[in-house]
């Protein structure tokens, strides 16, 4: 009896909060609100709030074109993979005091499922045949490459501070940092993390794919660039799992930095943690889409690999020295 | 209504290819002014696509080259069903000032159904949304025939 309601509870986790249903509502929201408010700093009046909705629903409404150069499983099961993946990552991404799933060192987890959703969307584009999406892949693996090193970089400067004040040398669980955060107030607030905090910022536009670090789907000059040969159903997915990841990184900045804030109650948590999220992607994607133009890729990785990562460890040693 | 959803949806959310068949630009520049902050179609959903397979309206501008044809029908075939065909200017309706050249293939609408027309030369914006706002309704009853 007991194993099946846990079961049960778990099913409920994955199915509706925080897992896929969760995903699906409030990333849709906040690319929403994302694009309203782009569209209101260029003095726009701006689609819809629920534009990212009736762009997904229409697109499962359309014809799925499979062009006769791909290989047609890998085509359509990319997508999906990318998706399930990050709605993984949203399982062990404390909300507050709460996480679905816990684990030793699930920050390990959470960087390796993080890569899933790119590297799916990359075998998707080869699998699909097209020079364009060739083109756009290898732009993104570049993107990858340059987050990835500031972004180590950051978790470790966060799992030192917070295993150094715990007396753990080195803490690699986000629940751990989130029951800290809630004992001890928000990462933000020690000096030493401060940089490590605004390092993080800077990945998310690049994490996410938006201005001005969508040099891989640049779709003024090479059509999409992966998602070229996508249509109907495959792409509604990879347009859900862009939106999901938006949710996902801010929602990782919300449980590292701001973590504490809330009041228990798991529910009204949820709604705290999603206002920090939009304000979050209103300072550092919104108004970077709207004041920024695209960057060329090396211009993306240069500055990733000096300025971002430069940040992220002036953390890493300032916390190695415990302040 | 699932199926009631995803028809209001099809209204909601049209993307636009855009097709130069051998425009003098005019028309071009006028489309793409309609994107700006002063008209902004994207409150109604518009959003221009990069690949003909993510468009739902194939925006289509010139008197169709000869050296063009071919590529405007392969671009065209490629767009996933419900689509709509909106040309714009008088260029791909008559050939305009073209009209008579040997090297000119309009009106476009002998080779493929077209949707919608947008006259003028070039079309004010105010009548680019007006067309752009009727395709958008075709498409939502071709998908509700699906
Ligand atoms: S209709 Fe007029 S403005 Fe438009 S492409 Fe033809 S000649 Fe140029």
């Amino acid at each position: 009896m007991t194993v099946f309601l846990t079961g049960l509870q778990y099913l409920g986790y994955i199915l509706i909060f925080p897992g896929f249903l969760f995903c699906f509502f409030c990333g849709l929201l906040l690319t929403g609100i994302d694009r309203k408010l782009v569209a209101r700093m260029q003095k726009r009046v701006g689609p819809p709030l629920l534009q990212p909705f009736y762009d997904f629903f229409k697109l499962c409404g359309k014809e799925t074109i499979v062009p006769a150069a791909a290989s047609r499983t890998t085509f359509l099961v990319a997508p999906l993979v990318g998706f399930a993946a990050l709605v993984v990552v949203q399982l062990f991404i404390p909300i507050c005091g709460f996480s679905a799933f816990t684990g030793m060192a699930d920050i390990i987890v959470i960087l390796y499922l993080l890569l899933i959703p790119a590297l799916a969307a990359i075998l998707g584009a080869s699998a699909s045949g097209s020079p364009y999406a060739g083109v756009g892949l290898s732009r993104e693996m570049v993107t990858v490459i340059a987050c990835e090193l500031p972004l180590v970089l950051v978790l470790l400067a966060v799992a030192k501070a917070v295993g150094s004040a715990l007396g753990t040398g080195l803490c690699f669980s986000v629940s751990e940092i989130a029951r800290y955060q809630v004992e001890n107030g928000s990462l933000i607030t020690r000096p030493s993390m401060i940089p490590a905090a605004l390092a993080f910022a800077l990945i998310i536009p690049g994490e996410t794919g938006s201005h001005p670090f969508d040099t891989a789907e640049a779709e003024t000059e090479i059509c999409e660039g992966m998602h070229a040969e996508y249509s109907g159903a495959p792409l509604a997915i990879f347009k859900l799992t862009h939106a999901v990841k938006l949710l996902t990184v801010t929602s990782l900045f919300v449980a590292l930095f701001l973590g504490g804030i809330g009041t228990g109650i798991a529910a009204v948590d949820g709604v705290i943690v999603f206002a920090l999220c939009v304000i979050v992607t209103a300072l550092f994607v919104s108004f970077v889409h709207a004041v920024t133009a695209r960057l060329k890729i090396e211009q993306v990785f240069k500055y990733y690999w000096t300025v971002v990562s430069g940040l992220a460890l002036v953390s890493l040693v300032l916390a190695w020295y415990g302040l | 209504m699932f199926k009631k959803l995803i028809e209001e949806s099809t209204a909601k959310s049209p993307w636009l290819f855009h097709i130069n068949s051998g425009s003098c630009n005019g028309c071009d520049i006028e489309l793409v002014a309609v994107l700006t902050p002063r008209y902004d179609v994207e409150r109604l959903g518009f959003k221009l696509a990069g690949s003909p397979r993510q468009a739902d309206i194939v925006v289509v501008t010139g008197p169709v080259t000869r050296q063009s044809l071919d590529r405007v029908l392969s671009a065209i075939s490629q767009v996933p069903e419900p689509r709509c065909i909106v040309t714009m200017g008088s260029c791909p309706q008559s050939g305009n000032v073209f009209k008579g050249s040997y090297s000119v293939c309009a009106p476009l609408s002998k080779y493929v159904h077209v949707d919608v027309d947008i006259a003028g030369c070039a079309p004010k914006p105010e009548a680019i949304i007006d067309g752009l706002v009727k395709a958008t309704e075709i498409l939502k009853e071709k998908r509700g025939q699906m």
